[in-house]
């Protein structure tokens, strides 16, 4: 084999495409969360004071962001995060409170019911705490889903490059 | 324009044979902290990233703008990306533990701020609200003024991409990429 084979290359153009691709704004809230947008077709009420706070339903957490509700609090894989009981209000939980816990800024255009939620300090901290790559998943210029994942047993060099 | 309609072009001159993505919410770069284009990481078979964010040039040469010049090492740096390729763990451009503990750090609470703006950006772009849009870009670009990205990105909407980019060139004074450290022996 040659030394070429051993060295596969992913490049990756960082675009945005034109308006005309773009998500319809969710009639009730869209939350933006590790580059996945969540439409949820209900939400509640922001009570008074938090004019910005995302009170999702209980059940819709695992699909914004991997996290369910257990006794011992917000767990994903073998993370937990204690929960005080004024996160959660009947079927709704306070998202944007608990994003607040965990070190993880929220942007929010409540006006246009759309939530940003960035980088969580409680799942690691990325490549300054590990050397261990970050998996990612983007597509492929066929729109097939392309996982860093899949190029264990190989040396990778990722680039990115825009036309701009 | 954007997504393949911009990039596949450039794939298709190129006649890419390795693996081409079109990475239109930036994962690529929130990922690895990449901050301009190009930028590359090395990830060896463990998926141990071997250095992380830097210029990733294919060739040298100087170029000035403004009367400002901006150097770019490419052959450096291919000439490095051999040389591990050949030499895997051994090579001399394998940073130890410690160099790679002083070139990433962890993002500031502002740049994590800035980076769920520009997020935000990039939605509302898509999305069709253009004036959204600028205001979420305008807020990462002020969190985090050292990300080129939240500015290339927005200009190339802009139809101005040219002349912002002059402008603010001219007047950063920092590196417009992050510093090329070659040095052999874990550097």
């Amino acid at each position: 084999m040659e030394r070429r084979d051993f060295l596969r290359i992913v490049g990756a153009a960082s675009l945005a495409p034109g308006a005309i691709d773009g998500p319809p704004v969710s009639p009730a809230a869209t939350v933006l969360y590790d580059d996945r947008a969540v439409s949820l077709d209900r939400i509640g009420p922001a009570p008074t004071g938090d004019p910005d706070g995302l009170w999702i339903r209980k059940r819709d957490l695992p699909r914004v962001n991997g996290f369910e509700l257990k006794p011992q609090g917000a767990c994903r894989a073998d993370l937990c995060i204690p929960i005080p009981k004024t996160l959660v209000r009947g079927e709704y939980f306070n998202l944007t409170a608990f994003a607040k816990k965990a070190g993880q800024p929220v942007v929010a255009e409540p006006g246009a019911r759309v939530w940003s939620f960035g980088e969580m300090q409680a799942l690691g901290g990325g490549l300054a705490n590990s050397r261990t790559a970050p998996d990612f998943e983007v597509p492929d210029r066929l729109g097939r889903p392309v996982r860093l994942a899949g190029f264990r047993g190989k040396k990778a060099l990722v680039i990115t490059w825009a036309s701009w | 324009m954007g997504g393949e309609a911009a990039a596949g072009k450039w794939y298709d001159a190129a006649k890419a044979t390795f693996t081409t993505l079109v990475d239109t919410k930036h994962t690529v770069s929130s990922v690895f902290q990449f901050i301009n284009v190009p930028m590359g990481v090395w990830i060896d078979e463990n998926g141990r990233v071997v250095r992380p964010a830097e210029p990733a040039w294919a060739a040298s040469r100087t170029d000035v703008y403004g009367g400002k010049p901006l150097e770019i090492q490419g052959e450096l740096y291919v000439a490095a990306l051999r040389d591990w390729v050949a030499n895997g763990d051994k090579s001399d451009y394998v940073l130890s533990d410690e160099e790679f503990a002083r070139r990433v750090k962890p993002r500031s609470p502002a740049e994590m701020e800035a980076e769920a703006s520009f997020k935000l950006a990039v939605w509302f772009q898509q999305a069709g609200h253009a004036e959204l849009a600028a205001k979420y870009f305008e807020r990462a670009q002020a969190l985090n003024p050292d990300d080129w990205n939240y500015h290339r990105q927005e200009w190339s909407f802009t139809g101005e991409a040219g002349k912002k980019w002059l402008e603010k060139f001219k007047g950063f004074d920092k590196e417009y990429y992050p510093k090329l450290e070659l040095n052999k022996k874990g550097g």
